[in-house]
């Protein structure tokens, strides 16, 4: 799930409240397919709406070297993420005929992004100089660091409750999310799920984003506004590296909010009471989503992969070699490095444990050693094609759930069957000479109807 | 008249399927559990074997899969 599919899932409401800033404004249009922002900066100017007969007349009516159809869809699915994201309001003019008006909060907040004016509306810098100035390589490492914590306690959560500091509120989100499970109340003994190495196998900026969203749905129940945070998280991402911000003129709850932050590693304060806060990597990160990846997070990859199945993991964190040990054969250890092996057994744990084998390569590949990435794949052609393969031997089996069709009096009803069932797109097996079909059960309701109909004439 | 049934359509290799055939001959899962013999990789089953076929299948193929490394020690 990205920025724009969470934003759709929110109500009109909250949208609406959201747009009454102008960073939000200029974080969402910044996510925006390229030509949906070009219909907003159409709009942008104009006051009245806009009929749905004008909006056609901008699909161009032939453009060489491109198919007509695709150019409809694409108009189609611009202007259906607008209206999903209530940017776009359909409205009937006067005179009664659809039309389609920009949001008004939307568009005056937008402008003001765009042209200057309004409130200041990034975070106020702090006037004074820091004596306790951080610089950029001190906020990579503590934003690593906690955000590290936070895995490791994953990886143990039996072992975390006294090794790591990790409280609470961080533990109820992990089982809010259904990373770790828990049997007893209170959460005690916590089991990691198969979504929780599944979590853990992604890249950095894709979990800090997951687990962000999830946070995000307990917000209101922790007695925080989900737009005040939202807005904040937006503020954030504009926000310079390396640069500290004040805290004043933040409420108690954003302050609690900053609180979470700070835990996550996504803000770095001194003190609570110090009254600045430096943003982190990963609060820049945020709203780009799974989109922009992981380039931006520094790599410290150290995993060499030889052709023949051996893994040398040069580490000496107890997270990165529990993650290896997800799916290697930990064979040795050293004072400096791992050594480990993939077998067919040791892959086949971690699939019976939900993760897929493209996790697992991709995972591999994230974490190469920067000298791996000197061949043409990082990751050995041979080990990456023996995962997969070893996922394929256990998918030998195609399952489709469905309802059978046979013993048709003649051919005719035959016929008559499977066209409609394959024009409705439901047919998944259909054999001409023994008239025998199947159709997906959710198709089903739809083909006795046909059929009765059918019937009876 | 049109006879319907409800379950599960299976794709698979022939050699799977001569396999699923065997397990349903020699009544590997207590009953019986192919409904239709469609084609040679086609075959038409009783829904509710969905979970004990697969876990068997499973079964079966860890014992007839040489590992070298156990086989070593």
């Amino acid at each position: 799930m990205n920025l724009q599919d969470y934003l759709k899932s929110l109500s009109k409401d909250t949208l609406d409240r959201l747009y009454k800033h102008p960073a939000t404004c200029l974080a969402v249009f910044r996510e925006l397919p390229e030509l949906s922002r070009q219909f907003i900066l159409r709009f942008l100017f104009v006051n009245k709406s806009i009929h749905q007969v004008l909006l056609a007349s901008w699909i161009p009516q032939h453009d060489p070297g491109r198919d007509l159809g695709d150019i409809t869809t694409e108009h189609r699915q611009g202007t259906q993420v607008l209206v999903d994201m209530c940017i776009w309001q359909e409205v009937k003019d006067h005179q009664g005929n659809p039309a389609i008006t920009l949001s008004n909060s939307f568009r005056q907040n937008l402008k003001v992004a765009m042209l200057g004016g309004g409130q200041p509306w990034t975070m106020s810098s702090s006037l004074d100089v820091d004596p306790h100035q951080r610089d950029v390589e001190f906020l990579d490492k503590y934003a690593m660091d906690r955000w590290e914590s936070v895995l490791q306690f994953l990886v143990q959560p039996g072992r975390g409750q006294t090794t790591t500091a990790i409280s609470r509120d961080a533990m109820r989100t992990l089982l809010h999310a259904g990373l770790i499970e828990s049997n007893d109340e209170p959460p005690d003994n916590m089991q990691i799920t198969s979504a929780g190495f599944q979590f853990l196998l992604l890249d950095t900026a894709s979990q800090v984003w997951f687990f962000i969203l999830k946070y995000l749905e307990t917000v209101t129940e922790r007695g925080l506004s989900l737009v005040a945070c939202l807005t904040f998280l937006f503020k954030l991402s504009f926000s310079t590296l390396g640069k500290d911000y004040s805290m004043e003129g933040m409420d108690n709850e954003l302050l609690t909010f900053l609180q979470h932050l700070r835990e996550f590693g996504l803000v770095y304060l001194r003190k609570r009471s110090s009254g600045r806060f430096y943003p982190t990597r990963l609060a820049l990160n945020i709203t780009a989503g799974q989109n922009k990846g992981s380039s931006d997070v520094p790599k410290h990859g150290n995993l060499v992969i030889e052709t023949n199945f051996r893994v040398y993991a040069y580490t000496t964190s107890e997270l990165q070699i529990a993650l290896l040990a997800i799916f290697c054969d930990i064979e040795g250890r050293f004072p400096n490095m791992v050594v480990a092996s993939i077998t067919r057994t040791s892959v086949r744990q971690a699939l019976l444990k939900g993760i897929g084998a493209e996790q697992i390569v991709s995972f591999l590949r994230q974490h190469c050693h920067p000298q791996m990435f000197k061949q043409s794949n990082a990751v050995p052609r041979t080990v990456a094609d023996q995962i997969k393969l070893w996922e394929n031997e256990r998918e030998r089996l195609e399952f489709t759930e469905g309802v059978l069709y046979k013993d048709f009096m003649s051919i005719h009803d035959f016929s008559l069957l499977s066209n409609f069932a394959s024009s409705k797109g439901v047919l998944i097996y259909s054999d001409e000479k023994q008239r025998t079909m199947v159709v997906t059960k959710k198709g089903h309701p739809a083909i006795k109807m046909f059929w009765k109909e059918a019937q009876s004439k | 008249m049109v006879n319907v049934f409800k379950g599960i359509l299976i794709k698979c290799d022939p050699v799977m399927k001569q396999f699923l055939l065997h397990l349903d001959d020699t009544m590997k899962l207590g009953s019986k559990f192919v409904l239709v013999d469609l084609d040679e990789c086609h075959l038409f089953v009783q829904p509710e074997v969905y979970n004990s076929l697969k876990n068997l299948i499973d079964e079966q193929y860890e014992k007839v899969y040489y590992n070298q490394k156990s086989s070593l020690e």
